[in-house]
């Protein structure tokens, strides 16, 4: 089969390289001509995904037209603030045939729409689905053995996708809560960034095991909230996802925390890792879904001040534990109740 | 405007054949009930709802055909099972089918006006509308939006117009629309209610209407429902979908579609495809209704309120009973100059993508799109149920947000919204039935509060209207709050005998806060 991968960035790489491990025919688009050529000629994508030897069935291209042409497949792993864009360009080439699935764990800015509901308002794919789950890229390429979830309305996603990636190395469990998942993947981030903080000032083992919790306790609230299933934050893509992304001390969002703990403000940490972790931006939509939903985050609340506001993170744990503790885990209704009222009302009574 | 002629009886013998022979094909298979258990099915389903509904229609034979199904099967062996098997869904088809034949309902739907007239004219007997008022349908209608896409449309495929449910009124309401833009005849599933009262009867059997009867819960029962409409779809039938499956009991736009009927667009458009048919698109066309005043708004709201908004069993004896009641209506609405807005919405096609005049699917950057790529794996058309319902769940959201984006808001509107919140506000209280049943006799609210607040709505609305999220009565765009209030105020009491709101000085009394609730429920939702 043909697969086309969109983002040629370490997880999008190593999508590729799992393909064509598997026999299948990986196309692989980056803008970066560069890089198309040091995949095509020297079989390595060192400034991504240092170290790996990419399989040969990787093609890679700049031209999203021949990425795209006849694949059945479409993985795209491109960052969530430039996701929109892609998927625009792509949307020329795209047919309503194509099964799309996304590897990208955030929400857009200002809009705080989820990759999912980007790809629809984009493009006339209808066949859709998202990738999840505890998967450090640089492990993956090596072969060490990792699980995954592809959460989808469309069954035949993913088993065609099972087929596409899937091996005796990576695990392939499937979902149909993709909202779940998508919102999981993205808010999950800025519990990272509370156990790096966690980590820098030592408070502990039993500190960083509560926080992250309780942050996917207000995880789950509000997912459940905007209509997520709450099982799906016990799954490969919430509790998996989290314990990954809290134990290492590479991951992104991790050490933006452990900066922050430092006294660094945000914006130099971000100058000095390069790049601006996802959980930064998913603590400011997060607090906007939190309000207009009605879900009380306060660790995320809190998180978000020391980003934004110039809390100092010891000050924030204080603020945490001088709360009334409530119940440890929420019960929720098998169905939400009926609102009577919504929308107009809400904004009328605001205003006056 | 040529269009196929369909024989009725031809329809029945096709959804028979092919209901009787997916179920039996299902049955005894791996993992498939047994050819019995679809049998108790239909014994348990049929006396449970005949226990609850004593008085249904047909119940006396019905009740006779189950009694008679438990004793045949009782001593039935496997060949016997599946004649009952064939014989229940005949019977089943026969009921949905009725009196609908196509070509004699193309025939009948001609004489629709002049069957409106007399029918109004039989009310205004007793000289209850005067001839300066004579009610003249014309003048009380407005349709707008997509008018022409639809009438081209109807010439390129199938259309299925799906129209937001507000009242009884509504079927004659489209059946009216639906002559004045030149349509061929459209059909319709109209619940079996219905069809029992006299005054409504004469209407349905006339309109195309093919019988549904929302009690049975029968899985064969639905198989051959669905299987009726699909066939109908198929083969070229333009027709009616109510989605939101029955009338808004609270007042709001539908925020909740029956997936089943439709899901069988996008059936019948593959089907249409496996069978290379000339036209296979299947169009859906949104439509939304706008009536300043709702003829059974108090029994509607009364029962939203008892039962919550379940789908609960409604005594047809309501205001549309009442020759009376009709006469009031249509007066109000003639003597104040008042209009239903029908608006056409933007045509879709099966998956809920636009469509443009040509029947061309449109991405959302306005490029052609194959609706049949939609159908095919590796290019070739595949049958594959839970994606097609995938599909449907699409298709009905963006039907939702039609109906959003094409309400007329409407004085009537503006102020119940407008009062009930303030009242809801100043109870303090955010449990509705407990607000309801405190609000004091003479709960109202100083006019120039009302004032500020229905500005306070107007601002929202043309905020809201700017970014084409809702439409605005010109009466309503251009006009002053208190002249809003007033028109509202007048609209009321036109046709209620206790009008919802009544001003007594410089106070509106908010006489029947059910009735504003149910009013403000139109628009109240649209925000969020």
């Amino acid at each position: 089969m043909n697969v086309a991968i969109l983002g040629a960035g370490n997880w999008g790489t190593v999508l590729a390289h799992l393909v064509a491990r598997n026999g299948h025919d990986a196309r692989l688009w980056t803008r970066n001509a560069q890089q198309r050529d040091e995949i095509n000629a020297a079989r390595t994508n060192e400034r991504a995904i240092p170290g790996l030897a990419i399989a040969r069935g990787v093609r890679a291209t700049t031209d999203l037209h021949a990425a795209l042409a006849d694949a059945e497949l479409v993985l795209v792993a491109i960052p969530s603030q430039s996701f929109r864009d892609v998927c625009h360009r792509a949307s020329e080439a795209l047919q309503p045939d194509h099964l799309v699935v996304h590897a990208s764990k955030g929400l857009e800015l200002g809009t705080h729409r989820r990759m999912s509901e980007i790809l629809v308002e984009e493009t006339c794919v209808r066949q859709l689905g998202v990738l999840s789950g505890p998967n450090i890229a640089a492990e993956v390429a090596q072969g060490k053995p990792a699980g995954t979830v592809i959460a989808s309305h469309f069954p035949r996603l993913i088993e065609v996708s099972r087929a596409a990636l899937g091996s005796s190395r990576f695990m392939i469990f499937d979902g149909t809560d993709v909202l779940g998942i998508e919102l999981c993947g993205a808010l999950k981030n800025v519990v990272a960034i509370a156990a790096g903080m966690a980590d820098e000032m030592q408070v502990g083992d039993n500190a960083k095991a509560f926080l992250a919790t309780r942050g996917m306790a207000e995880v789950t609230r509000l997912a459940h909230a905007m209509g997520a299933e709450s099982a799906t934050m016990m799954g490969l893509a919430g509790i998996g996802d989290l314990t990954v992304t809290c134990a290492s001390p590479l991951s992104r969002n991790h050490r933006i925390g452990v900066a922050l703990a430092r006294g660094e403000r945000l914006a130099a940490a971000a100058a000095r890792l390069g790049m601006v972790a996802e959980g930064a931006h998913a603590a400011v939509a997060a607090r906007e879904l939190a309000r207009a939903h009605g879900i009380e985050m306060p660790l995320f609340q809190r998180v978000h001040a020391v980003l934004y506001e110039n809390l100092a993170p010891r000050d924030a744990l204080e603020e945490l534990m001088l709360l009334p503790a409530g119940h440890d885990v929420a019960r929720f209704a098998a169905t939400r109740a009926p609102s009577v009222s919504r929308g107009m009302l809400r904004t009328v009574s605001r205003s006056s | 405007m040529h269009h196929r002629v369909l024989a009725g009886r031809e329809i029945a013998d096709d959804v028979v054949r092919r209901v009787t022979t997916r179920t039996l094909d299902r049955a005894d298979v791996d993992g498939g009930p047994h050819l019995e258990e679809v049998i108790h099915e239909t014994i348990y389903t049929e006396q449970h709802r005949l226990s609850l509904y004593d008085a249904a229609p047909r119940s006396g034979a019905d009740r006779a055909f189950v009694g008679w199904l438990r004793h045949e099967l009782a001593c039935a062996n496997r060949e016997r099972r599946r004649e009952l098997i064939a014989l229940v869904v005949e019977r089943y088809v026969n009921e949905i089918s009725g009196h609908f034949a196509p070509q004699v309902y193309a025939a009948t739907t001609r004489c629709l006006p002049s069957a409106l007239a007399a029918f109004m004219h039989g009310l205004a007997h007793g000289r209850a509308i005067g001839r300066r008022e004579w009610f003249d349908i014309d003048d009380r209608v407005l349709i707008e939006g997509h008018v022409d896409a639809l009438q081209r449309l109807a010439t390129r495929g199938t259309v299925i117009l799906a129209p937001t449910h507000v009242s009884n009124l509504d079927a004659v309401l489209l059946g009216f629309v639906i002559y004045r833009l030149g349509l061929p005849p459209f059909a319709y599933g109209a619940g079996l209610n219905l069809f029992s009262s006299a005054l409504i009867g004469f209407f349905m059997r006339n309109l195309g209407a093919y019988t549904v009867d929302r009690q049975k819960t029968d899985p064969l029962y639905r198989a051959v429902l669905k299987e009726y409409t699909t066939v109908l779809l198929e083969r070229g039938q333009p027709s009616l979908f109510f989605p939101g499956g029955t009338r808004s009991r609270s007042g709001a736009i539908e925020d909740h579609l029956k997936m089943g009927l439709l899901g069988t667009a996008p059936i019948a458009f593959r089907h249409g495809l496996e069978a290379q048919s000339a036209k296979p698109g299947i169009f859906v066309v949104p439509c939304t209704l706008s009536y300043p005043l709702v003829l059974e708004s108090a029994s509607l709201i009364d029962d939203y309120l008892r039962t919550e908004g379940g789908a609960h069993y409604i005594d047809i004896r309501d205001e549309f009973e009442h020759p009376r009641r009709w006469v009031d209506f249509l007066r109000g609405l003639a003597q104040l100059d008042l209009r239903v807005h029908v608006v056409i919405g933007e045509p879709l096609d099966c998956i809920g993508n636009p469509v443009d005049h040509q029947g061309r699917s449109r991405d959302p950057h306005g490029r052609v799109v194959d609706p049949s790529r939609y159908f095919t794996v590796r290019g070739h058309l595949a049958a594959d149920d839970v994606r097609d319902a995938e599909y449907t769940r699409t298709l009905a959201s963006r039907l939702m947000a039609a109906f959003r984006r094409d309400t007329v808001a409407l004085p009537t509107h503006v102020l119940a919204a407008s009062l009930f919140s303030r009242m809801r506000r100043d109870a303090s209280t955010p449990d509705l039935f407990r607000l309801l049943r405190t609000l004091e006799p003479e709960a109202g609210v100083d006019q120039d509060v009302a004032q500020r607040d229905v500005a306070a709505i107007l601002d929202r609305l043309r905020q809201l209207e700017s970014k084409n999220a809702v439409r605005i009565a010109p009466e309503v765009r251009h006009s002053s709050p208190e002249a809003v209030i007033q028109r509202a105020l007048a609209t009321f009491a036109s046709y209620h005998a206790t009008p919802p709101v009544e001003q007594r000085g410089t106070r509106l009394q908010a006489t029947d806060p059910k009735l504003l609730y149910y009013y403000g429920n139109r628009i109240e939702g649209l925000a969020s």
